[in-house]
């Protein structure tokens, strides 16, 4: 037991380094600044609604731009963070003082990673916070919708995350790993469609039809499914203490620690004989 | 010297070999070609070599960071040179290394100690003890950013001794530093061999590595060129002869007889002879100038001049063969 907790101890104190470090990159604080003004600034932007509309039409908007500015600035500081912790190191050579000490590649690997989900969290936690705290002052009723949500995007933005990661373990600069966490985070969210492309392939009859199809049905079996994760429109249009509906949280936050799980493995293979 | 090589050697490697493979046929780098090393416990070895003959891949190599193509590497006695065990037993200082400016000097180490798994007490005790040792105890709780080029090389000094290693690697442990800093540095380095630690230096600061090594090996192109004790490689002596009042036309004359100036200031200057040239002769020369001699000398090759020299012939070689 003593082994396994000495074994976590690098990881941690690799984690923890990387979290005040990442905490002070400008480029992070700058996107988290211009979320908190943009969910702090809802509130003055419904002002201009016309007053003769709908008594809750202030509310949802408040409630749409907050969840949008979530999605779009937390998946930016996650590509962003996990696109450019180990590059970074690569750059300046603290990896060298780092894997030569008595540390393994995977408890390196996985200290990074926890870093970059700690990371993660704390800004998650203080977009929401805001978020919260705005609804919670138009209602006055505690937002728990507005907490499984911020639970399942954290779920939503590890999968981002652990690929990001997994590429940028293969390239030298940040770069490639950003334009690669961009394009994952896309691609997962348009993955319902390729569920579309299946169920209409096969009407003309041709061979490359079906193909097509089946490749699409694959894929969309492999990818994964970042839709699954979105309880936006709960979140505008339900009361909200309302409990989520139509989806299993459980699973859901198993499927998100899967895939994770699967592109940290991607992220070990890479990394395992990278030459430094 | 005698005590090197009656025991066996910390650092060993045999044969080891490294290519970096290119991205197509013919651009692959031979970077490493059998290299023979063996240092000794309790020496400082001054590893030499030009940019590009392959200092860096063999410190490399050495710590697990990139893998040979071929060969062994044998570290205490043990080829899992990634192991905690052997890796506890070394400290390394990287040429240039980052150090975030946001830490305090002394977090630097607890971090760092922490990845060799000291704790508690141990741990305070280890940085007390590092600190002191590169002599920045008035700065330990200063913020890296107020830190000198020369104050940032101490904390990656004393960073790579916070486990108390057997074993140091240092790249360029004295680039950038001033006069009195490099100075400093040395003793600390001397001090430490004193202890009975295994030191290897990769520099280009020649003089530095002549006035502490006991033993260099140069590297070139791969191939280690020469090794051996300082006294054993810079053998070579020969006569200086000062002398002044020699005009251009007269150090021509000389010049065509094998005798070259090798330093001069003002109307002084040094007068090398030649190996295998009597310094009678030259003296006789010298007089036939009218020249007024001041003092004669023996002198002893430098390590610079042996590394031009090594590195010259080598290079002459290379280019001969292709």
């Amino acid at each position: 037991m003593t082994a396994v907790i000495d074994s976590f101890r690098g990881p941690w104190c690799i984690a923890v380094y990387t979290w005040r470090e990442g905490m002070r990159k400008k480029t992070l604080v700058g996107f988290l600044v211009l979320s908190l003004l943009v969910i702090f600034g809802s509130s003055f932007m419904s002002s201009f609604l016309d007053p003769s509309a709908q008594s809750d039409m202030e509310l949802k908007l408040i409630k749409d731009i907050c969840v949008t500015t979530i999605a779009i600035f937390g998946m930016l500081i996650t590509v962003f963070i996990s696109a450019s912790v180990v590059p970074t190191e690569m750059d300046n050579k603290v990896i060298y003082t780092v894997l030569s000490k008595p540390v393994r590649r995977v408890q390196y690997l996985l200290g990074k990673f926890l870093g970059v989900q700690l990371i993660i969290l704390v800004n998650l936690a203080l977009m929401g916070a805001l978020f919260f705290l705005a609804i919670y002052l138009k209602q006055r009723i505690l937002p728990t919708l507005l907490l499984w949500s911020i639970l399942l995007t954290y779920f939503q933005f590890i999968i981002v995350s652990a690929f990001t990661f997994a590429i940028s373990c293969a390239s030298t600069s940040s770069v490639l790993p950003t334009i690669g966490g961009l394009f994952i985070y896309i691609t997962g969210t348009l993955t319902e469609y390729l569920k579309d492309v299946f169920t209409r392939s096969g009407q003309t009859g041709e061979l490359l039809d079906k193909i097509v199809g089946y490749l699409a049905y694959a894929l969309y079996n492999v990818l994964p499914n970042l839709m699954h994760f979105d309880l936006k429109d709960q979140i505008i249009n339900r009361a909200p203490n309302d409990p989520p509906t139509d989806v299993l949280i459980p699973n859901l936050i198993a499927y998100g620690l899967l895939y994770a799980i699967t592109g940290f493995i991607m992220s070990y293979i890479i990394f395992r004989r990278k030459e430094m | 010297m005698e005590r090197h090589q009656s025991v066996s050697a910390v650092i060993e490697t045999l044969n080891l070999n490294k290519i970096y493979e290119g991205a197509f046929r013919g651009q692959d780098v031979h970077a490493l070609k059998d290299l023979n090393l063996a240092i000794k416990p309790g020496e400082i070895f001054g590893y030499l070599g030009p940019n590009g003959s392959g200092k860096t891949t063999t410190i490399k190599l050495l710590l697990g960071l990139i893998f040979p193509t071929s060969g062994t590497i044998t570290i205490m006695g043990s080829r899992d040179i990634s192991s905690a065990k052997v890796k506890r037993n070394i400290g390394y200082l990287p040429e240039g290394a980052y150090y975030p400016d946001f830490l305090r000097g002394e977090e630097i180490l607890r971090y760092y100690g922490k990845l060799y798994g000291l704790r508690g007490a141990d741990l305070e005790k280890r940085i007390d003890a590092a600190i002191e040792l590169v002599g920045m105890t008035h700065a330990r709780k200063r913020l890296l950013r107020g830190y000198s080029k020369g104050m940032r090389q101490r904390i990656g000094l004393a960073q790579a001794l916070i486990s108390d290693p057997q074993i140091l690697i240092l790249d360029e442990p004295t680039t950038g530093l001033d006069p009195i800093a490099r100075k400093e540095i040395r003793d600390i380095l001397a001090n430490l061999r004193n202890q009975g630690k295994t030191l290897l230096i990769s520099s280009h600061e020649l003089l530095e590595v002549e006035l502490i090594s006991d033993r260099v090996g140069i590297l070139f192109d791969g191939v280690v060129q020469t090794m051996g004790t300082i006294e054993e490689l810079l053998t070579e002596r020969e006569m200086s002869i000062e002398v002044s009042g020699a005009s251009e036309e007269a150090l021509t004359r000389l010049s065509g007889k094998g005798i070259s100036v090798e330093d001069y200031t003002g109307e002084k200057m040094k007068l090398r002879v030649p190996k295998g040239q009597s310094v009678y002769d030259t003296l006789e020369l010298c007089k036939a100038e009218q020249l007024t001699i001041i003092s004669i000398a023996p002198r002893r090759e430098t390590l610079e001049e042996l590394f031009v020299r090594v590195v010259g012939a080598a290079e002459a070689e290379r280019r001969q063969a292709v």
